[in-house]
Formats: structure tokens, C-alpha cells, sequence
């Protein structure tokens, strides 16, 4: 065959062209990633101090919001870690290919790309306003009705990537559906299933609309510490709410917390991620 | 698609006793939705002994060892009728309890399929499933079944480490472990040897000679070598049918079929 030296030539270029374009496009996400990071640090990293662990927003730290964050995402991954498998399990191994089924995946992606600021109005329209208040549970329902779908994926994803010989083996062997499940799908799938539930976590741990008008906000930490129950059934600090109250405080005391909150989002959220890549990539060795 | 050619060939089975058989299929048709995989198929088992089924790919082979142990009722849309009387009783009939059936009817599958548990639980997922043993006599089942697929000695200092840290040939002695654990009566193995080296090959074939004093072993090969060492008998399928089936000796030394012979010769598969 004899090549047309002028069409090879426009290919080339083309070529050149579009690598071009997607190095351009790449080269400004990171840029504008560098520069947040940049901001972050440059002002929030001389707010970092003890105090802020130590002592209540009140007194100019952040403990009650650190706490709440903690405890509100917990008790929402609690709840959507054990829906989120469960149906995504159901979705992958049992009726995912009915029209219940698809629905129900369709619903799902509906649900994952939800604005959140709808989940808030939602929580609070069932549980606070019929309880005479906002709460830390309010809070973590919201939450956990943001991190379920991303779990509920998550999970589907990772069980329809284990092979069907491995089914067929526990099956072959007189084991029932739930036992193979149980047994040894979820066992293969184990380090995916946690990167599901961390990435859900990660999803949840810096969203502030959700909790706006559910979990309140709060100066003071709960006493005694160990009363969870009593904390959760409260109004609750949490990062980014505190952050979005005191952003908007004319106080630089109070912007230097924020910002310093948000350094601390911002690299809880990132090892959050980075632990769950690193899962993830672990599993496949 | 059952192609025309085959509709005139004469099928020739030559069955062991029939009192020695544990196994029977009989007139058996397969449906991969309207697909039909398998057409009016005979296959006779006999006890304690290796059966081979042989034939070119997609001819229906490992289709009809799936329907021994009912392993394609996992999927919707495929569906069989015909026969197979294990011991008498039809397994096809919809009264079968078939976590029981597999429990009797065991499988080694093509690619190693170790679970991600110790080597020690991968042999007992199967016998606790189905009896409850004190630890000793677990010990024991799990050293004795390891020690006859010829396991033992590469696993015993290791039986607490991952099966999945086994080499491929280990990995599919410890299925064969696995599915012997559970003392069936009948082992399947689809190309059991398939993803092994030739060493790991031998080992394997070594263990199944060893296994047919007590078990009844069908098994389904590319290899027609493997087919001619392993095997007391052996079936030819070709295009969803059994074209000839006889003692293995017979088969490749005189076949009854042209067909059988071609594929023997090499001349098509």
C-alpha cells in the first residue's frame, strides 16, 4: 500500500493538535486545584494550633465541631453502610436484572446526584420540625441519605467484578445463595466494599446544606463527653457549618477558625480518599 | 444451530454394564434460551471409574457437566429435558433438592477458583455446609482430602496462609481438595488442566488415577492424549451430540464413527 505523504502528515498534526488540547484542559484543573491548596494553606495553616483540638468554638477552637463532624458522619455511614450493601448486594446478585430491579438502579442514580440542599429541606420537614428541633440524628440521616446511593454503587460495582466461576464454586459445592454470598462474595469483595464505605464517608464529611437546618449548630460541646446519646439527640457543631457561619463573621478571629477548619476538611477528606485508593489498588495484587 | 451434517451420521454407544453404571443420561436436550447446545445426548457412567468427553470447542461438552450438577439453574433462560438417573432417581425432576445433589454430584472448574479464605477453610467450606464436625475430625477430613489430591506435603506448614498465595496447580488441587472434602460420589472436572503447566498437568492426573478407586470421575478435555492416558471410557461429541461413546481403548484404537476418527486423526476440532 503507498502512503499519501500529505494525509499522513495531516494526521500527525491532528494528532498533535488534540494531545495539545487535553494537556491544556488537564493543566487547568490542576491549576485551579494548586491555587485552593495554595489559598488553603497560605491562610489556614497558621490557624492550626492545639487550642482549636483542645478547646469549644466558643473559647476559639473547634473541638464540639470536630466531634460532631465525627460522630454525625459515623452513625450516617452506620446506617448507609448497611442499606448501601444490602442493596447493592440485592442489585448485583439477585434482582438487578428485573424491572424492579432497574428501577430501583435507576432511582438510585437519582438519589446520587441529588442536591443536597433537598436532602436538608427533607430531613427537616420529618424530623425536626415534627420534634420540636434540630438534632445531631437529624444531621446524620441527612447525611447518611447523601452517602447511601454512593455505597449502594459502590458495592454493585465491585460484586459484579467478581467472577461468576467464583459463585459457581460455592454453589457446586451445596452452598446456598446467601451462604455464598456471605461466605465468599463479600469475603473477595472485602477491601472494594470498604473503599465504597470510605469514599461514601469522604462524599458526606464536608457537606454543610444538609445539615443546615437539621443538626443546628452549637458553641459548646456536650457534657459529659461519653453521654453519645445525649450529644446526638442536641443541636451539633459540625466543620461545615461552623465554617459557613464564621466565613461570613465580620471577627478575623473567627475567619482564621474557618479557615483552619477547612484545612482540616480538606486533609481528612483526602486521606480518607487516598486510604481507599490505596485499598482498593491493594486487592488487585 | 444443529448443523446437517451431523444428521446423518449414526450414533454408536457402546455402554459398560449396566449394572455397574451410577450415572445415566438419557435422550438429553440443552436450550441457551432458543439456542439448543445439546440434542438427544446418551452418556452411561460407570462407577469408580474415569469417563472422558471429547470433541472440538462449543460442541456441547462442558454443557452437559454443568447439567449434572444442576450448576446451570444459576442462570434464567437455560432449561433441559431428557433424563439423568443418578442411582435412579431423575435429577432433572423439579423435586430435586439441589443443594443435596451438588453435595453428591461435586465440580472442579477450568480456571482455579480458590476462595479468599485459608487453605484450611477452603477445604472445610464445603463439609461445613452440610455436617457440623468437632475440630478434630475437621482436622482430619481436611488432612486426608488434602493428602489424596496430593496437596499435603506442599500445604501442611501453611494451612492457616491464604489460598490464594498458592501456585495455579496447588490452587486446583486444593478445588479438587475442596470438592472431595465433601465425599461426593461423582467428581466433574471441565478442563481441569487447561491452565496448568505440564508438571502441575502430571501431578493432577497422578491424583485422579488415585481418586477413581473411590470415586466416579467425568471429565471433559481438549487434550485427547490426557482423554487416552486418564480415561476407562470415553464419549465424542460433536455439534450438541454424542457421536460415539465406548472404552477408551476402543474409541482412539478403532472408532465405530468416521467422525470419531477424523477428530482422532486430527483432520477437523
Amino acid at each position: 500500500m503507498t502512503v499519501n505523504p500529505s494525509r499522513a502528515a495531516r494526521r500527525k498534526m491532528v494528532s498533535w493538535i488534540f494531545t495539545g488540547a487535553c494537556m491544556l484542559a488537564t493543566g487547568v484543573a490542576l491549576i485551579a486545584l494548586m491555587l485552593i491548596l495554595w489559598s488553603l494553606l497560605t491562610q489556614g495553616l497558621s490557624g492550626i494550633n492545639l487550642d482549636i483540638f483542645t478547646k469549644d468554638t466558643s473559647a476559639g477552637g473547634l473541638r464540639n465541631a470536630i466531634v460532631g463532624s465525627i460522630m454525625m458522619c459515623l452513625v450516617a455511614m452506620v446506617f448507609s453502610v448497611i442499606i448501601g450493601v444490602l442493596a447493592g448486594t440485592w442489585l448485583a446478585e439477585i434482582g438487578g436484572n428485573t424491572r424492579y430491579g432497574h428501577t430501583v438502579r435507576f432511582l438510585n442514580d437519582v438519589l446520587l446526584s441529588a442536591p443536597s440542599i433537598l436532602v436538608g429541606v427533607f430531613v427537616s420537614t420529618i424530623l425536626v420540625n415534627p420534634f420540636g428541633g434540630a438534632s445531631g440524628w437529624a444531621g446524620a440521616v441527612a447525611l447518611a441519605i447523601l452517602a447511601t446511593p454512593v455505597v449502594t454503587r459502590t458495592t454493585e460495582d465491585i460484586l459484579n467484578l467478581q467472577p461468576s466461576s467464583l459463585r459457581e464454586a460455592s454453589m457446586a459445592l451445596g452452598a446456598s445463595q446467601f451462604i455464598t454470598i456471605r461466605r465468599v462474595i463479600w469475603k473477595a469483595a472485602g477491601a472494594g466494599l470498604l473503599t465504597g464505605g470510605l469514599l461514601g464517608f469522604a462524599r458526606i464529611s464536608g457537606e454543610t446544606a444538609p445539615l443546615l437546618h437539621t443538626a443546628g449548630d452549637n458553641q459548646f460541646m456536650h457534657e459529659p463527653l461519653w453521654d453519645i446519646f445525649g450529644m446526638m439527640s442536641n443541636q451539633n457543631a459540625s466543620l461545615p457549618v461552623m465554617m459557613y457561619n464564621f466565613a461570613l463573621s465580620p471577627f478575623e478571629e473567627a475567619n482564621k477558625l474557618a479557615w483552619a477548619g477547612a484545612v482540616l476538611l480538606a486533609f481528612a477528606v483526602l486521606g480518607i480518599n487516598v486510604l481507599g485508593r490505596w485499598l482498593a489498588r491493594e486487592k488487585k495484587m | 444451530m444443529i448443523d446437517m451434517t451431523t444428521t446423518d451420521i449414526q450414533s454408536v454407544i457402546v455402554p459398560p454394564p449396566a449394572d455397574s453404571l451410577v450415572l445415566e443420561v438419557k435422550k438429553l436436550n440443552f436450550f441457551y434460551g432458543t439456542h439448543q447446545a445439546l440434542d438427544g445426548v446418551d452418556l452411561p457412567v460407570k462407577r469408580h471409574a474415569i469417563t472422558a468427553l471429547i470433541g472440538p470447542s462449543g460442541c456441547g461438552k462442558s454443557t452437559l457437566l454443568r447439567i449434572m450438577n444442576r450448576i446451570y439453574d444459576l442462570y434464567p433462560g437455560q432449561r433441559a429435558d431428557g433424563q439423568i438417573l443418578l442411582d435412579g432417581e431423575d435429577i432433572l425432576g423439579p423435586k430435586v433438592d439441589v443443594t443435596a445433589l451438588r453435595a453428591r454430584v461435586g465440580m472442579v472448574f477450568q480456571k482455579p477458583t480458590p476462595f479468599p479464605m485459608s487453605i484450611y477453610d477452603n477445604v472445610a467450606f464445603g463439609v461445613r455446609l452440610h455436617a457440623s464436625k468437632t475440630s478434630a475430625e475437621m482436622d482430619e477430613i481436611v488432612e486426608e482430602s488434602l493428602r489424596r489430591a496430593a496437596l499435603w506435603d506442599e500445604v501442611k506448614d501453611k494451612l492457616h496462609k491464604s489460598g490464594l498465595g498458592l501456585s495455579g496447580g496447588q490452587q486446583q488441587r486444593l478445588c479438587v481438595a475442596r470438592g472431595i472434602a465433601v465425599n461426593p460420589e461423582i467428581l466433574l472436572l471441565d478442563e481441569p488442566a487447561s491452565a496448568l503447566d505440564p508438571i502441575s498437568t502430571a501431578k493432577l492426573e497422578d491424583t485422579l488415577e488415585e481418586l477413581k478407586r473411590d470415586y466416579t470421575i467425568v471429565i471433559v478435555t481438549h487434550n485427547l492424549q490426557q482423554a487416552a492416558r486418564l480415561s476407562d471410557y470415553t464419549g465424542f461429541m460433536f455439534l450438541g451430540k454424542m457421536i460415539e461413546f465406548g472404552p477408551t481403548a476402543d474409541l482412539f484404537v478403532t472408532p465405530k464413527v468416521a467422525k470419531t476418527g477424523e477428530y482422532i486423526g486430527g483432520r477437523f476440532g
